[in-house]
């Protein structure tokens, strides 16, 4: 059977890529080649951007009403191919196809809140600043955005800007990640579809070339990422020395506190979704569970933790019995198995080795590894501090809840920290004192809804507004300041 | 089998829908009695498979611990067996009737009970569903009275 080779959509049509340079995408399950993607060239990325610059004009006249129409066509689109378009992000990715649907679902939220554009994007007035003298604020696009992406939420994530970007009257470009472009393609499908006019949505595969040809071109009004901390950091320098907006959501480092005074039984599932969800690989993840309490207490709470974790049925995503799927390739296994041997040599116990694979049908064992908990993790080992990126767990201790929040507030990162309690006053505690943007009382990922923006402090924020809800809209518009006196 | 995830259990209900609609509609033919009442609830089962897929698509997302709720919950304690040979009675079908949609409701009332901290409307949407097969016993019973 041919493998298909990904092509490029600009200006309305979809092109092949001109460039020989191609990298092949594998479904992590079972190590096959799934397509090749093409890392395409500065000419292709030009005629996008020059694309999207020639189709603005003519999109920020449209309406609102009428650009939030065409989200609504794509809502349908996206509604009908609910499952088709899930099941290629669990083929391209490995997830579940419970977490796929999850995804889906989470993006189709993000194009509804877009679509209510003709409210979100109302200015503001005050008449009589001065006597017969009216100020108003009236948000206005700026022309073409795009945003980077990464692999872990290869569907959603572009989701989280483009919808907003493109109702506020911008017109946008996707670069996908190279690893995972599949689910993008066929999202592109289906903008085909809903017949926007050419130019206002396009797509280019690429990696990091690209993505630098992006950044630096002049047209570009500003720029939105999500990937890691040390890559974030570039794109956010790049951007500010070119003047342009950006919005880089990073890396991260999540503690979940657990107190004394926790319904564990009822939290184990919701702490399994936490670590282990999407295999470890999404920046809302639980990494450090900082237990609060007693010796006995810390023992039942170990125990459950480790027995529940040993119990997660790993295997292909598209198995309905299986909870966890692979990394995604297996460059993230090589690395994330590196990172346990890491941890063993630092003096953390191994506590349950997820190297020691226990898959569920014939899967090849290419790019699994099983769930991995390890106890005596100290604030300042390597296992505590760093991002993983995969589905290994630590366990620390603390004597309460101020020497957590400490330790907590003492890493580099503040994406996401969560409580497990049963006392509103700890719980308060917490929310009010942890360095984080995104707090979870009793929940373990911390996901805020596409009405709200997606909070993150420190190394894993770099911008001034954040993604989705009324964040983003100021992102992609810029205020206009009227002044009026008729004489 | 172990229902593990919410797919699993989407897959699950999918299945006793349909094959309790099947039932009925194989009896409906063989009992024109029990042709009016069979009939709805093959309307029915249809209606409650679309509220529960539809409960579920809704508000499945990245954040809802729809890979660990389950514990425990195994398909092979709510498999129902039809038998469908010619000679069946009519009390014999409603008896099995109700032995089948008291599985079922069974079923429905333990995934509500095991995702009831954690999955958001699915839980509202099962036991609904578990509270019209509740109904459906008794309207069952009635007509087992009357053979």
């Amino acid at each position: 059977m041919e493998v298909r080779k990904l092509q490029n959509y600009i200006n309305g049509e979809w092109v092949a890529s001109e460039s020989n340079e191609l990298e092949e995408v594998r479904n992590p399950a079972w190590d096959k080649l799934l397509c090749h993607v093409p890392m395409s060239t500065q000419t292709e990325v030009y005629r996008a951007v020059q694309a999207a610059k020639d189709a603005f004009p003519e999109w920020r006249n449209t309406p609102p009403v009428t650009r939030c129409r065409y989200l609504l066509r794509l809502i349908e689109l996206m509604e009908e191919r609910f499952d088709e378009l899930s099941r290629v992000q669990t083929t391209e990715h490995g997830k579940t196809i419970d977490e796929s649907r999850g995804e889906t679902r989470r993006a189709i939220e993000m194009v509804e809140v877009a679509s209510g554009i003709p409210s979100l994007m109302q200015g503001f007035n005050l008449e009589d600043i001065a006597v017969g003298i009216d100020e108003y604020a009236i948000y206005q696009p700026l022309g073409v955005f795009c945003t980077l992406a990464p692999f872990n939420f290869p569907f959603m994530v572009p989701l989280w800007y483009l919808p907003f970007a493109i109702a506020c009257g911008n017109t946008f470009i996707v670069k996908p990640s190279p690893r995972a472009p599949m689910s993008q393609a066929d999202l592109f499908m289906l903008f085909d579809e809903v017949g926007l006019p050419p130019g206002v949505v396009n797509l280019v595969n690429g990696a990091t070339d690209v993505a630098n040809n992006l950044m630096e071109h002049p047209d570009i009004q500003g720029v939105t990422f999500v990937g890691s901390t040390p890559v974030g950091r570039i794109v956010y320098r790049k951007c500010g020395e070119a003047g342009k907006k950006v919005i880089a959501q990073t890396g991260a480092k999540n503690f979940i506190v657990i107190m004394p005074d926790a319904e564990l039984d009822s939290s184990m599932a919701s702490l399994m979704s936490s670590f282990f969800g999407n295999t470890g690989q999404r920046c809302l993840s639980g990494a450090n569970a900082l237990v609060v309490g007693d010796d006995a207490f810390y023992k039942r709470f170990a125990d459950k933790f480790v027995e529940a974790a040993a119990n997660i049925k790993v295997g292909d995503g598209l198995d309905e019995s299986v909870q966890m799927g692979p990394l995604q390739n297996v460059a993230s296994k090589q690395r994330v198995a590196g990172v346990i041997e890491r941890g063993i040599k630092e003096g953390a116990k191994l506590a349950l080795d997820g190297r020691k694979l226990n898959l569920v049908g014939d899967v090849p064992e290419t790019c699994f590894l099983n769930p991995t908990v390890f106890e005596n993790v100290t604030p300042d080992m390597s296992l505590a501090r760093e991002e993983i990126f995969g589905p290994v767990a630590s366990l620390l201790r603390a004597k309460d809840l101020d020497e957590a929040i400490r330790i907590i507030n003492g890493i580099p990162y503040g994406n996401a920290a969560s409580i497990y309690t049963t006392s509103g006053k700890w719980a308060r505690q917490f929310q009010h004192d942890v360095e984080a943007g995104n707090v979870g009382i009793n929940i373990g990922i911390v996901a805020p809804m596409s009405f709200f923006p997606f909070g993150g402090r420190k190394d894993s924020f770099f911008g001034v507004t954040h993604g989705q809800g009324r964040d983003v809209i100021r992102f992609f518009t810029d205020p206009k300041i009227v002044i009026q006196r008729w004489f | 089998m172990k229902l593990n995830t919410m797919a699993a259990v989407m897959s699950f209900v999918s299945k006793i829908e349909n094959e309790s609609a099947e039932f009925y509609q194989d009896y409906a033919r063989r009992y024109p009695k029990t042709g009016e009442t069979f009939s709805s609830f093959i309307k029915e089962n249809k209606r409650f498979e679309k509220v529960i897929k539809q409960t579920y698509f809704g508000v499945i997302t990245d954040t809802i611990e729809a890979c660990y709720s389950f514990e425990g919950l195994d398909a092979d304690d709510y498999e129902f067996v039809i038998n469908s040979a010619p000679g069946t009675t009519l009390a014999d079908a409603l008896r099995m009737a109700l032995e089948m949609e008291d599985k079922i409701e069974k079923f429905y009332l333990t995934v509500a009970e095991l995702s009831y901290s954690l999955m958001a409307d699915i839980p509202v949407a099962f036991k609904r569903v578990a509270k019209k097969r509740q109904d459906r016993k008794f309207t069952l019973q009635s007509l087992l009275e009357t053979v």
